[in-house]
């Protein structure tokens, strides 16, 4: 076995580890360098994954391998962790435990690429449980502020319920196939089939993705948690973690559990419509600016979820597609408006709502890098051409409707359409309202987080053709003779 | 490295010089009319050194594509015709920023002016190096963009906002039919390849339709009982696109107002980078025209009315700029001819055609720019207030006569004596007259021939009540400064030479567009899908023929010289205002009434809108009552999530317990 496979994620642990030692001898005002430190290691860890692409191997007795997929989840779970880091640079400035802070957010990383290359549902439960577990304490990062303790709170109790329905998932799995690896378990599915128990099992793993997917009715921590973390944190979950649900589904119901298709294809189809009209409506009347995003977040989980329904080679191309062009659109959303946020408290320690709408108000004026982004983030998020949502959305609806379901597909662009309501109204305030108060500068950290997402975003907007090939390419590993 | 890898630089440049003159534009002197300057400076050496090349080899053509998306391409193609095309462009763009150097220097707004003019120069050489027509109708629209924006760049005047909206509108009903005909074009052609392309053919590069234009030709549709076919349709939808843009009538209304803009930015419109675009494309998918059956015809008729019509209603304008704007009308008329004749002379009409684009684009920018000097000096541009400005403005005088004479079309046949305008409008009035003769439709020679007249007749009319006889109002002004007369004089020496010293190299050099290594037409065989007899061309014309247009010429700037120059007759008591006929042409044959009054505001606005308006409202109360039951709804479901943790756990459990008894029973049901 190449240890070389592990390169990226060996990194990553040997930054995590540096930055919280070196973080105990800095004085506050050193540490910095301890987030440029980060960013630096996970720079290096994309480095080597991107230089590793089209490598397939497996390690640990198959318990891991490394294939398109996996690396395509990798590079997104990187990406996202990048924009983190950099972002929170600012954030954390004067923080005394700024060291914890971003040795947790790598430990989490380390956990979603762990799932990614998981080839056994024991590895994956335990990678996904190391990185949830780390973006608890992330989410509580600020201990004096309320609102993030009772976000981190709900966020723990409900994640600890959904791990142990997934692990009860898992238990009744092992009983029927007497395995825990994902290639044998689809191999020696027939008791599943033909036992009631595996509906049961079907439907206690979609709850305990869901959670993490936050699909409704698993969803009811996301709004509360997006709000009360820090928004930098916020951007890790809801374009990270989120994403190493769908990558954790994927796994475990594409190629382990394909022979139990007809039930959960049925369960993704009430939940994919259900999610993405419940996101949708509820975000239509958010005032906190973080809160719609994460309705909206519900929402696009909801498209990404038409995937599992449609389950052609085209479609899971295009959720895969979709996973990485929300990393880019939701995280740069998500920063963005931890821009303002900054800036919201620099002027008034004491704001109650500080991602309020109202804040918003003639920030083209105010920031207008941050709005620029934003407005690009958004409209990318409602699906508006020339960037990557409208070229995922595309993929994934057009392959919906060659695959028959056109009902699906009527409903998603209806949905679509609702949701510009809302982002556009984020533009609104920022463009056309105006406001009294005057420019003020923009931070470095957050203006180049949101230059990476924004270039990200148009890229695949533009230039779609070769990351559609490689969503394609990396759906392949989950059909590999299509369907 | 070959010379002919820098061609993607051409647009390129300008493009960039668009982005940095509109962001530091403020900060430079002149504001940063520098940048534009270099940039096109380059694109201009760069041009001429290709099409230099291309005339010593001609079957190099210069053509790199890139695949876009899917099988669409982004690419370059530099053949004979686009080479003159690129080179015209660039010289007479530049020219034209740095006359506006001089003339825009006390503007507020000058960083946006040549952030503005660098992106229209940047389109339209985008425009002519398009490898494939959709490229080509994106510059095209970025053309459209660009003109609006700098007709209207005193925005602030209503008049000049709204003229900058009927350029946009008026053009843009000829833009949704090139658009329409890309789209037919398109769906033919996959056909043709029945849905399965093969790697790196792109369907709409031009090599790919030409070669395919027998097949397309084919294909039939049923329009009224008739049979046309997909050619003839396709063709004329892109010659709709090219009367919006090349102001062809009907669609030409927009052109005289478009003088709302600065004058540097009416010279660009009317030599360089807009009008010029219609006939480009014409000229560029000729060869379909060529196996459309009557697409050619309709060209030359269309062209040879625009061409007359335009210029009555040039003679009795008092505007020095509408004078000009009624003159381009009519010369891209006799270009639109040039074109049309095809029919009778094939691919050498191309080369006439483009010929006379170019030598007007040079006269044409002078006219403007020598019209700008005077306004810039004397600050108006009504011809009654003006008269004697030759006195006080010796080398504008001298320069614009000479622009005059040229667009006149003086020269004596067969000799290489002649302004430019001679050696290109003579051709294409001599070619109608080959395709009269063998074809029996007289009609286009008819008018082209009674159009010269009136063409000579304007515009000396034009260069005798501005620059003799007395000033009539006490206006002042003095001569412009130097970097507005050295364009001049360079536009005047091309003027005054071009012509005479390219004319025969031009004609084959553009005529061989459509034989070389990037495509092998075969333009005899595509008249005869067309239905188009060629005539076997040279010296048949009589004698009087070739004389005719020269002779109309002369007789043309007599008459102006007897009205307006000695004063023999009183115009005034000649033709009474109250005359029906002066009434109809001062009155523009009242297409303000008919085009604004009636069609705009009547049918469209009061007709159309007003009933939108009313189905309008239904939708929005629709609409409306959807919006309020999704926002009221989401109010509804937001009380579900009420922060307390009890729920959200009951939820999830609730959640897992119906669903697994949900598909439980629809498994059963199924």
């Amino acid at each position: 076995m190449d240890l070389m496979l592990l390169a990226p994620e060996l990194t990553l642990a040997v930054t995590g580890l540096a930055v919280l030692l070196i973080g105990l001898f800095l004085p506050v005002g050193a540490k910095k360098m301890l987030g440029y430190l980060a960013s630096l290691g996970i720079l290096v860890a994309l480095a080597l994954t991107v230089s590793s692409l089209g490598t397939e191997a497996t390690m640990f007795n198959d318990t891991l391998s490394i294939d398109a997929l996996s690396q395509f989840f990798k590079i997104v779970f990187l990406v996202v962790a990048l924009l983190f880091a950099i972002a929170s640079i600012k954030y954390t400035e004067g923080n005394s435990h700024t060291e914890e802070f971003f040795s947790l957010g790598v430990f989490a990383t380390i956990g979603m690429m762990f799932v990614a290359s998981a080839n056994d549902i024991m590895v994956l439960f335990i990678a996904f449980e190391l990185a949830s577990l780390a973006t608890y304490a992330l989410a509580g990062f600020e201990k004096s502020n309320q609102k993030s303790l009772e976000a981190a709170m709900k966020y723990f109790m409900i994640g600890s319920l959904s791990a142990a329905l997934l692990l009860f998932g898992i238990s009744f799995i092992y009983g029927m196939t007497g395995t825990t690896s994902i290639p044998a378990i689809a191999a020696g599915a027939g008791n599943l089939v033909t036992n009631p128990i595996g509906l049961v099992a079907v439907v206690l793993l979609v709850a305990g993705f869901g959670f993490k997917i936050a699909l409704v009715p698993f969803h009811m921590w996301a709004p509360d948690t997006y709000q009360g973390s820090p928004s930098v944190v916020s951007s890790l979950l809801a374009a990270g973690s989120k994403k190493m649900g769908i990558v954790a589904a994927f796994k475990v119901f594409i190629v382990a559990l394909i022979a139990l298709q007809a039930e959960w294809q049925m369960v993704f189809a009430i939940l994919a419509v259900l999610t993405m009209t419940y996101g949708n409506v509820v975000a239509l009347s958010q005032t906190s600016v973080k809160r719609m995003l994460a309705y909206s977040s519900l929402a696009q989980a909801g498209y990404i979820t038409m995937a599992f329904v449609v389950l052609t080679p085209m479609a899971l191309g295009g959720g895969i597609l979709y996973a990485l062009s929300h990393g880019f659109m939701k995280a740069g959303a998500f920063i963005a408006t931890a821009a303002v946020v900054y800036m919201v408290l620099s002027e008034n320690r004491d704001v109650e709502d500080p991602d309020h709408l109202d804040n918003f108000k003639g920030l083209g004026k105010r920031m207008p890098v941050t709005a620029l982004s934003m407005t690009i983030f958004v409209f990318a998020l409602a699906g508006i051409p020339l960037t990557a949502g409208y070229m995922s959305k595309f993929v994934l609806f057009s392959s919906t409707i060659q695959a028959g379901f056109v009902w699906l597909a009527v409903i998603a662009i209806l949905n679509s359409a609702l949701s510009l309501y809302y982002y556009a109204r984020v533009v609104k305030y920022m463009y056309f309202i105006p406001t009294d108060a005057g420019k003020v500068s923009e931070p470095l950290p957050y203006t180049i987080a949101l230059v990476i997402a924004v270039i990200g975003v148009l890229a695949i907007g533009f230039w779609s053709e070769p990351f559609v090939y490689w969503a394609m390419e990396a759906a392949k590993v989950l059909i590999p003779g299509g369907m | 490295m070959a010379i002919g890898d820098l061609a993607f630089l051409i647009p390129l440049l300008p493009a960039l010089a668009f982005v940095l003159t509109f962001f530091l534009g403020k900060k430079l002197p002149n504001g940063g009319a520098i940048i534009p300057i270099a940039a096109i400076t380059i694109s201009f050496v760069i041009s001429l050194l290709i099409t230099m090349n291309l005339l010593q080899n001609p079957e190099e053509v210069i053509n790199q594509s890139y695949s876009w998306f899917a099988i669409l391409n982004i690419g370059v193609l530099v053949d004979p015709l686009a080479a003159v095309m690129l080179t015209m462009v660039s010289l007479v763009s530049l020219l034209i920023h740095i006359y506006s150097v001089g003339y825009m220097s006390h503007d507020r707004s000058q960083s946006r002016y040549f952030a503005e003019t660098a992106l229209f120069t940047a389109s339209m050489l985008g425009l002519a190096l398009s490898d494939n027509i959709l490229q080509l109708f994106i510059c095209w629209e970025l053309v459209g963009v660009c003109s609006y924006l700098l007709i209207g760049f005193w925005y602030e005047k209503p008049s000049a906002s709204s003229a900058a909206k009927k350029a946009f509108l008026t053009t843009r009903v000829g833009d949704v039919m090139f658009l329409a005909g890309i789209v037919i074009l398109f769906s033919d052609l996959f056909r043709i390849f029945n849905g399965t392309i093969p790697d790196g053919v792109y369907i709409l590069r031009f090599d790919e339709i030409f070669t395919h234009i027998p097949e397309i030709a084919a294909m039939n549709a049923n329009i009224l009982g008739m049979e046309v076919s997909h050619i003839t349709i396709i063709t004329l939808l892109f010659f709709g696109g090219a009367i919006g843009k090349s102001g062809q009538f009907p669609l030409h209304v927009w052109l005289p107002d478009a003088m709302e803009g600065p004058t540097t930015v009416s010279a660009l419109i009317h030599a360089a980078t807009m009008v010029t675009a219609g006939v480009y494309l014409v000229a560029r998918t000729f060869p379909m025209f060529m196996a459309a059956p009557s697409s050619l015809l309709v060209v030359a008729y269309l062209g040879a009315f625009t061409a007359i019509f335009a210029a009555t209603m040039g003679i009795v304008m008092n505007d020095l700029k509408r004078v000009l704007a009624y003159s381009t009308i009519s010369q891209l008329g006799y270009m639109m001819l040039g074109l049309g004749v095809g029919a009778a002379i094939g691919a050498e009409a191309v080369g006439i055609s483009i010929f006379h684009l170019i030598n007007h684009a040079f006269f044409k920018a002078l006219l403007f720019l020598c019209a700008g000097s005077v306004i810039h000096a004397v600050g108006t541009h009504d011809m009654r207030q003006l008269g004697g400005v030759a006195k006080v403005m010796p080398i504008t005088a001298v320069t614009m006569i000479i622009a005059a004479f040229s667009l006149a079309g003086f020269g004596i046949p067969d000799t290489i004596f002649g302004f430019s305008g001679f050696f290109s409008k003579d051709p294409i009035i001599e070619s109608a007259y080959l395709f009269g003769s063998s074809s029996g439709m007289w009609i286009p020679y008819l008018l082209s021939i009674t159009a010269a007249l009136l063409t000579s007749l304007y515009i000396f009319r034009l260069v005798f009540m501005t620059f003799f006889g007395k000033p009539r109002t006490d206006y002042g002004g003095h001569e412009s400064p130097a970097s507005m007369t050295v364009p001049l004089s360079i536009l005047a020496l091309l003027a005054l030479v071009a012509g005479a010293l390219t004319r025969t190299t031009f004609y084959e050099f553009v005529s061989e567009t459509f034989v070389n290594d990037f495509v092998q037409m075969d333009i005899p065989a595509l008249a005869d899908i067309g239905g188009y007899h060629l005539a076997s061309h040279a010296g048949h014309e009589p004698m009087l023929i070739l004389w005719m247009p020269l002779i109309v010429a002369v007789a043309g700037l007599l008459v102006s010289y007897l009205i307006y120059g000695l004063k023999v007759v009183n115009m005034d008591s000649l033709v009474s205002r109250n005359n029906p006929v002066y009434k109809l042409l001062y009155n523009r044959y009242y297409q303000n009434a008919i085009y604004t009054d009636f069609l705009s505001v009547k049918v469209i606005y009061e007709g159309f809108a007003f009933a939108g308006h009313a189905i309008d409202r239904g939708f929005d109360w629709t609409v409306n009552w959807i919006s309020d039951l999704m926002i009221e709804s989401g109010e509804a479901l937001r009380q579900f999530q009420t922060g307390v943790i009890q729920t959200y756990a009951t939820a999830v459990i609730a959640g897992v317990g119906l669903l697994i008894v949900l598909i439980k029973v629809v498994m059963e049901v199924i």
